[in-house]
């Protein structure tokens, strides 16, 4: 092997190793908060970004996203598929809540679609969320959950 | 050169290209988070992929984090920069940037959004025609901006009290009389008050480091409003009587909020804002909406002032209830008045059940800025 592919390989593998001994920690996204917050706890897949996050500049806003429910927990939630409105989702949960929000948090630093979430959730948004709110499914009818604390299930 | 230079200056370089991303890696494992670097092999590395990687390590950074926060400070400290959203005034006032820039730029309405297909006449007048096959009527109301009503307080050369500067919304305001929709131009009685009634010193119909309205000013554009309504005869006035009680809150700006250098609200403490609550006569309690009412509510964040917000219930929409003298409905969507707070009502369109007339508010450069643009919105399923 050349000296460049023997570095490659080298940064190759020091990264497979990291990435696998920083996954065991919390694997579940099991948390006290989590199984205590909110009315409901699922572990659901997040299905969809529908568009970018909004900027937050002026505005706080909750942006509702498209799960799918994997496991319910506590509580009860309506339907496979769930809309979930999460506060400010461009931040790391673990900084998100301000003034604003009311408590809000937990592990997950960012976004993306395909990964799985445990969140500790409640209803109805309307009630507990008086600022801005992008709704991309706002055609669909239906129950809009507030995310009071979202960790990542490793996988 | 001697090789213990070589050996220094390679050391260097190399100090120099490692330093930030091994540092990076260490804190991030320190974390108990896996490294950021790792996604660069996990993922196949398209054109998308790779430059998801680059904003995220961009916005991930400790470095990049620890050094903004210290740049925008000095730059504060020597400069009186305050970023690129906000604008330093006079005599301390602060100014949204895209408030000014609605004003000051060269923007044709009918030329930018039309072609897109984001079109705010078109965006209203559908939404009119859509409430009037269900016999409801529509009322736009545009606020001014801070800046079209206390321009000298951006800059001492726009202080020319005759000359308008808020022609993009006049402009609009315009076209949509001439197609027949009922408009209220809240401009020409702000800057009346403003010459004739000066506010206590102290006081601005406007707050000085913020983007909204004051406490007082909602009142008087809430009387514009419904005296107008009554004129056209179009809501029924009620019979609840509310009273007024007068608070004072302390509110921290908004466009501080923005601002993240550190220690700023040192030199920007949060502004103290007279306002009158509503109170129903009857009960004593503070006003509330009701969904059941003939008059339904749309707007932004210049509604949810003094109303969700602190005080509470002293709001534009407790004080046109009051002046209408019956609970009105409401649906606020902050910076969302351009579509955000159409597309909520499309998802609650039960709300118009039993409603007589929609007023829409949003400030004026949401005309241009607003977000998501102005989309139709099929608000009714059929």
């Amino acid at each position: 092997m050349s000296e460049p592919n023997r570095a490659f390989a080298f940064v190759l593998v020091l990264n497979g190793v990291l990435a696998i001994s920083c996954g065991q920690a919390g694997e579940a996204g099991v948390d006290h908060e989590v199984t205590s917050l909110g009315s409901a706890e699922v572990t659901a897949r997040l299905l969809e970004i529908p568009g970018e996050f909004p900027p937050n500049d002026l505005y706080d806003y909750a942006y509702v996203l498209k799960y799918r429910v994997e496991k319910v927990h506590r509580g009860k939630v309506l339907g496979e598929k769930i809309l979930v409105a999460h506060y400010n989702p461009l931040k790391p949960r673990s900084s998100v809540q301000d003034e604003f929000s009311g408590l809000v948090g937990g592990n997950l630093k960012k976004f993306r679609t395909g990964d799985v979430h445990r969140m500790a959730l409640e209803m109805p948004l309307d009630l507990l969320w008086m600022g801005g709110i992008f709704d991309k499914y706002f055609s669909q009818r239906g129950i809009r959950y507030w995310a009071i604390w979202t960790n990542l299930v490793k996988k | 050169m001697p090789r213990v230079y070589q050996i220094v200056f390679t050391g260097c370089f190399l100090t120099l290209i490692f330093a930030v991303p091994l540092t990076q890696v260490g804190i991030e494992i320190y974390e108990g988070q896996r490294p950021q670097v790792s996604e660069l092999f996990l993922h196949l590395p398209t054109e998308a992929n790779l430059r998801g990687f680059e904003s995220e390590v961009e916005d991930s950074s400790w470095f990049a984090q620890f050094l903004r926060l210290w740049m925008q400070y000095l730059r504060f400290e020597l400069l009186w920069d305050l970023g690129e959203k906000v604008l330093l005034g006079r005599d301390g006032w602060l100014f949204y940037r895209p408030d000014v820039q609605y004003l000051v730029e060269p923007y044709r309405l009918s030329e930018t959004h039309h072609a897109a297909g984001d079109d705010p006449f078109s965006a209203i007048t559908t939404f009119r025609d859509q409430l009037s096959r269900r016999g409801i009527r529509l009322m736009i109301v545009p606020i001014p901006g801070k800046a079209s009503i206390y321009p000298d307080k951006l800059t001492r050369r726009a202080a020319a009290p005759d000359r308008s500067i808020s022609s993009h919304t006049l402009e609009l305001i315009s076209r949509l009389k001439k197609a027949g929709v009922e408009v209220i131009d809240l401009f020409e009685p702000f800057r009346r008050l403003r010459e004739k009634q000066p506010m206590p010193s102290g006081q601005a119909y406007y707050l000085r480091q913020d983007t909204h309205w004051s406490g007082m000013t909602v009142s008087i554009a809430a009387g514009v409003v419904a005296q107008r309504i009554h004129n056209l005869g179009w809501v029924d006035r009620g019979s609840t009587q509310y009273d007024l009680k007068l608070v004072s809150v302390r509110r921290r700006s908004d466009i501080i909020r923005m601002v993240t250098v550190p220690g700023i609200e040192r030199h920007f403490p949060a502004e103290e804002v007279r306002c009158y609550q509503v109170v129903h006569r009857a009960s004593g309690k503070l006003y509330k909406d009701d969904p059941r009412s003939p008059v339904l509510v749309l707007g932004d964040s210049f509604l949810r002032i003094y109303q969700t917000d602190e005080p509470g219930s002293a709001g534009f929409i407790a004080h046109l209830a009051r002046m209408l003298k019956h609970p009105l409905a409401s649906i606020v969507n902050d910076g969302g008045a351009s579509t955000l707070v159409r597309q909520e009502l499309s998802r609650k369109v039960d709300v118009l059940r039993g409603k007589k007339l929609v007023i829409w508010e949003f400030v004026e450069r949401d005309i241009r800025f607003g977000v998501q643009g102005w989309k139709y919105v099929p608000v009714f399923a059929d």
